[in-house]
């Protein structure tokens, strides 16, 4: 065989084995295409057979035929596995071949080339790899000495007594019984043990100031007669929240706070009763929160979410807890308005641990020194603004208002462990109102308001005990309440005092509706805030309005009342104080000196507000 | 018209590599769930496969002997090309398909490695002659496991179509990558965390059939760059390579271009797609570049320098390399993320967790694993740091050539360069 005949056979194998390649190929994907259509894996007719078996346990015909209908599904996956397999193996073989001939053919072809005239000189290509070598030696021991900065050693962070402490029942019962008495609570050791005791040192009992001296009596006996019973379910008390600020619109989320010595006069200009202001490292809408002496607040961004933890006392940012590498939670963060953020939730705490959650579904709970305890991501929430909804913490439970557009749900998780105790699916839409809780006939109920309901469901349970269908749009505002009686509203909807025991609209309004900001009631009187700058009183028992005052800014914060004011900031920065009462009296005007549209925390005779890029303190 | 139809023709043999990924991918993801319910059929109990029988472990030693005896054989005694050609198509068929790429001398530095450092661990005969056969050839004839008896080496040397010369400049600095890789992979066994380079191996997972998507495009892409840029993994990754290029270059018999003396026609310059062949030396060149004895002395003096910095650096990055670790990954996780012990899905924690081994002790062995590690990388980072002070001293030393020769460390006996020279014995 000479050159060219050899030429001419390499060239008819390589077309030959080139086309049988081609073939074996397109069938490959001809199958691929065609069990991707038909996956037997997913027949609907195979799982409809096993629907009506779940319904007719004992439909031994039906048995036979999903036996039968299998055995089908599973030759057609196991013939179309040959399939796959021969396929490849004779795609394999054609790609040889062709390989190999085109190789013969190329070298058939090859003529000497001609010796290169100008060689490659030696000495510039020497010079030019000392500094390749130069350059990649340095950047490989740059790259291993920057990874050594970017990477957390997770070892030193390992504590064998909080790991060996349990999940934290035992010592909430310890704690209790230390409020219980009244006394400073004991030490009963355990890094989380300690940490409650440091946070809410001090006696218990003066502290229910604020009862004595409400014109709510009731509120007293509640206190009193709850105390001990809390004692025996465990969590926190009615005394630890009114001592500390811990949730969105403080105690239980009703807005009244029992602290005293509030200061009503500062200017963030000239520092006036600014006693310090932090800054915060990334954005948020949520409030502070507080805990002994500690302030809580989360900010993020599309790169992290995070939480923060601030001295009371002097604005010193303690730690910052991140929540990563949570199971589940999406790389991306999904798409939120700016106006509400990934972080527009507030913080809860119940003195043991933090919780926060993000817009991603992501929830995380920290101890009180920053030690992630538990995370857990509750599936993006579909919410076309963002979700808002803040967080609350009652009976050793952490409280979700879930409400998103693909359905509504109230969950409680366990606060030591994350795991889920209860969840409750609600007939609701997306909202962005956050749960309150008020004690009802004995029992603390978690009141949830959406469109279209206004509902209340046991704490400890889930079961949801009351509903009203009377609010509609979208629901941003959460209710008030006082002396027994829910108050609901939102804008272009209505505003209805609802009586919990049964659901009953007891008077309704619709002159004045909030669109952000809650509504407030206390002692006889509701608080309204609408987003066009009016802020309206109410007489809480008939819906007759007492006073209106046009500050003509936008209000989305909600309303709060201490030590006998009331304190309202408007979306510019600049609050507000009130006399408490039927007629409208405002005692001054505080301009921040930043914008803030956030609802102010209050603790020992300060006021904790958070800026657009700042956390202030105000006191005397 | 011929021509163009093989022009297409070569675009067509890309695009099969392409297509395979395809099915690879898609064989990977299908799998069939059990039943719904209950039929009284017993799943069998997965058992682990029975090791090679030891005979044929012995087998596949006598054939590597035989194929590297012939492979010597063929580079320097007969000079064949299509000897070591075919030669190389059996070994991809034996070691590559039949044997699926295991065992292969490149991964066996890691059980030997790991012999060394784990007592628990024994390594067995045929892994500690797969590391060892190889490099006494080499020894005493170069490289030639490299040009016939390595199936890694084989399945790029086939599909070399239109190799391209690379300047030496870059040849020497991606030389470096093998000598990080040998001491991750050193580090990495020694620590008892990975076989990276089976791991990572880009062609074991077309020998098998079975690899990850991942595995699979990088073992394409590694042949489609092979296809111009020859032998990439042997030139720029093998860690095998290193220690090979170091007995190669000790050599008492190696393959020459020439088998008597050479007439300079030059006609072998281009005939190595592997950039290794030396070229005579131009004395007049190196005398005027400067480069000589007072380069020489300061790139010699700095080399501690290089070996102090890279110390440094393996001490500061062992925490980072020791999260590869799964004891140290597993440890970490539990204590970053408490909340997945009740992750039913996790199997890594389900697992410890049904071991009944405790936090402490989880903790305690990560601890242990990653002071290794910082020994560890102490070493590895010194090793590159000399690594690097030698490569960089080694740009200034010139040694005097008057002929084209193969460099012995570099040459992987293809004998591609023989059939290009015209002289006779």
């Amino acid at each position: 065989m000479n050159n060219t005949e050899k030429l001419k056979l390499s060239e008819n194998i390589a077309v030959i084995a080139g086309i049988f390649s081609i073939t074996v190929a397109l069938l490959l994907l001809l199958n691929f295409w065609q069990v991707s259509k038909s996956d037997p894996i997913e027949s609907k007719a195979l799982i409809a057979l096993v629907d009506r078996l779940k319904q007719e346990p004992n439909n031994e015909e039906l048995k036979v035929e999903i036996r039968n209908f299998d055995l089908l599904a599973r030759k057609a996956y196991f013939n179309s596995q040959w399939q796959v397999k021969t396929g490849a193996y004779l795609l394999l073989f054609g790609a040889i071949i062709l390989a190999f001939a085109l190789r013969v053919y190329y070298s058939l072809k090859a003529k000497i080339e001609q010796p290169d005239i100008v060689l490659e000189n030696e000495i510039a290509s020497r010079i030019l790899a000392q500094k390749g070598i130069i350059i990649v030696g340095a950047v490989v021991l740059a790259l291993a000495f920057g990874a050594s900065f970017a990477t957390v050693n997770h070892l030193n962070y390992y504590n064998v007594e909080s790991e060996t402490a349990g999940s934290g029942e035992k010592s909430v019962d310890e704690s209790i019984q230390v409020i219980e008495v009244g006394e400073v609570p004991k030490q009963v050791g355990g890094s989380t043990e300690q940490n409650l005791t440091s946070e809410t040192s001090g006696p218990v009992q003066p502290e229910i100031v604020f009862v004595e001296n409400s014109v709510e009596n009731e509120a007293e006996t509640v206190v009193k007669s709850e105390v001990p019973k809390l004692a025996t379910t465990g969590g926190i008390t009615l005394a630890d929240v009114q001592k500390n600020h811990n949730s969105f619109r403080g105690p239980l989320g009703q807005g009244v706070v029992a602290h005293k010595n509030i200061p009503s006069e500062w200017d963030g200009a000239t520092g006036t009763n600014i006693l310090w202001k932090s800054p915060i490292p990334k954005h948020g809408y949520n409030s502070p929160v507080i805990w002994g002496n500690k302030v809580f607040i989360a900010g993020a961004d599309d790169s992290s979410r995070e939480v923060y933890c601030y001295n009371r006392a002097d604005g010193k940012l303690l730690w910052t807890g991140v929540a990563d590498n949570i199971s589940g939670s999406p790389a991306k963060p999904p798409k939120v308005t700016e106006d509400t953020g990934l972080s527009a939730p507030s913080l809860t705490t119940d003195g043991k641990r933090v919780f926060a959650i993000f817009g991603t579904g992501d929830v995380i709970a920290f101890d009180m020194n920053g030690k992630r305890v538990w995370a857990k991501y509750l599936g993006v929430p579909d919410n076309h603004y963002g979700h808002s909804s803040s967080l609350i913490t009652w009976a050793n439970k952490l409280l979700i208002q879930y409400d998103t557009n693909r359905g509504g749900k109230a969950v409680a998780l366990d606060a030591a462990t994350g795991e889920v105790v209860w969840e409750t699916v609600r007939k609701s839409k997306v909202s962005w109102a956050s749960p309150v809780l008020a004690e009802i006939d004995g029992k603390y109920q978690l009141i949830l308001t959406a469109d279209p309901i206004v509902a209340g469901y046991d704490v400890e349970t889930g079961e949801e005990l009351w509903s009203t269908d009377c609010m509609m749009g979208e629901v941003g505002p959460s209710v008030g309440y006082s002396d027994g009686v829910v108050y609901a509203g939102n804008e272009y909807a209505i505003l209805v005092a609802l009586n919990p025991k049964d659901g009953s609209i007891i008077w309704e309004n619709d002159e004045y509706l909030p669109e952000a900001s809650s509504p407030l009631a206390h002692d006889g009187l509701l608080i309204i805030a609408t987003s066009y700058g009016v802020l309206v009183c109410y007489d809480a028992k008939t819906g007759e309005q007492f006073w209106e005052h046009d500050v003509g800014t936008t209000l989305y914060s909600s309303p709060m009342i201490a030590d006998g004011k009331l304190f309202m900031m408007d979306n510019d920065g600049m609050m507000r104080v009130y006399e408490f009462s039927k007629e409208m009296k405002l005692i001054s005007e505080n301009d921040l000196g930043e914008i803030a549209g956030t609802t102010p925390a209050f603790s020992d005779g300060r006021i904790y507000i958070r800026g657009d890029n700042n956390l202030y303190c105000i006191g005397k | 018209m011929v021509i163009n139809i093989m022009k297409k023709l070569k675009y067509i043999f890309i695009t099969f590599y392409f297509l395979l990924s395809t099915f690879y991918l898609f064989s990977q993801e299908q799998r069939f769930p059990k039943p719904e319910f209950e039929t009284g059929y017993e799943q069998p109990s997965t058992i682990t496969p029975e090791p090679r029988a030891l005979a044929l472990e012995y087998f596949d030693v006598l054939i590597l002997i035989i194929v590297l005896s012939l492979a010597s054989y063929f580079a320097l005694k007969k000079r064949s090309r299509q000897g070591i050609l075919w030669l190389s198509v059996f070994t991809l068929l034996y070691f590559g398909f039949y044997r699926n790429g295991c065992i292969c001398s490149i991964g066996s530095i890691q059980n030997v490695v790991q012999s060394f450092f784990d007592p628990a661990y024994s390594i067995s005969v045929t892994a500690l002659l797969f590391f060892i056969i190889p490099l006494i050839f080499t020894l005493f004839f170069g490289r030639t496991f490299c040009g016939g008896a390595c199936p890694l080496g084989a399945i790029q040397d086939l599909i070399v179509v239109k190799p391209i010369s690379l300047p030496k400049w870059l040849n020497k600095t991606l030389g470096l990558i093998p000598y990080i890789y040998l001491a991750l992979a050193v580090l990495f066994a020694a620590t008892g965390t990975d076989y990276i380079i089976c791991r990572y191996d880009p062609f074991v997972g077309i020998f098998r059939m079975d690899a990850k998507f991942h595995m699979v495009v990088l073992g394409i892409s590694f042949l489609l760059m092979g296809m111009f840029v020859a032998r990439p993994y042997c030139r720029f990754l093998c860690p095998y390579g290193v220690l090979l290029s170091w007995m190669s270059r000790f050599s008492k018999w190696h393959l020459s271009i020439t088998p008597a003396a050479c007439i300079q026609c030059k006609l072998c310059t281009n005939s190595c797609p592997f950039d290794a062949i030396d070229f005579p030396t131009n004395e007049k060149e190196v005398i005027k570049s400067g480069l000589g004895p007072k380069r020489f002395i300061t790139y010699a003096v700095i080399i501690p320098l290089w070996v102090a910095a890279g110390i440094f650096v393996g001490a500061k990055s062992h925490t980072f390399l020791s999260k590869a670790n799964p004891d140290v990954y597993l440890a970490e996780l539990l204590i970053s993320q408490p909340e997945l012990k009740n992750d039913p899905e996790n199997i890594d924690i389900e697992t410890f967790l049904a071991s009944g081994k405790s936090m402490e002790t989880l903790v305690e062995e990560a601890e242990a694993i990653r002071a290794d590690f910082y020994i560890g990388s102490m070493i590895a980072g010194g090793f590159i740091g000399l690594v690097i002070g030698f490569t960089l001293l080694n740009t200034v030393v010139f040694r005097r050539r008057q002929d084209y020769e193969p460099h012995k460390g570099n040459c992987f006996s293809c004998s591609r360069c023989q059939d290009y020279c015209p002289v006779e014995k």
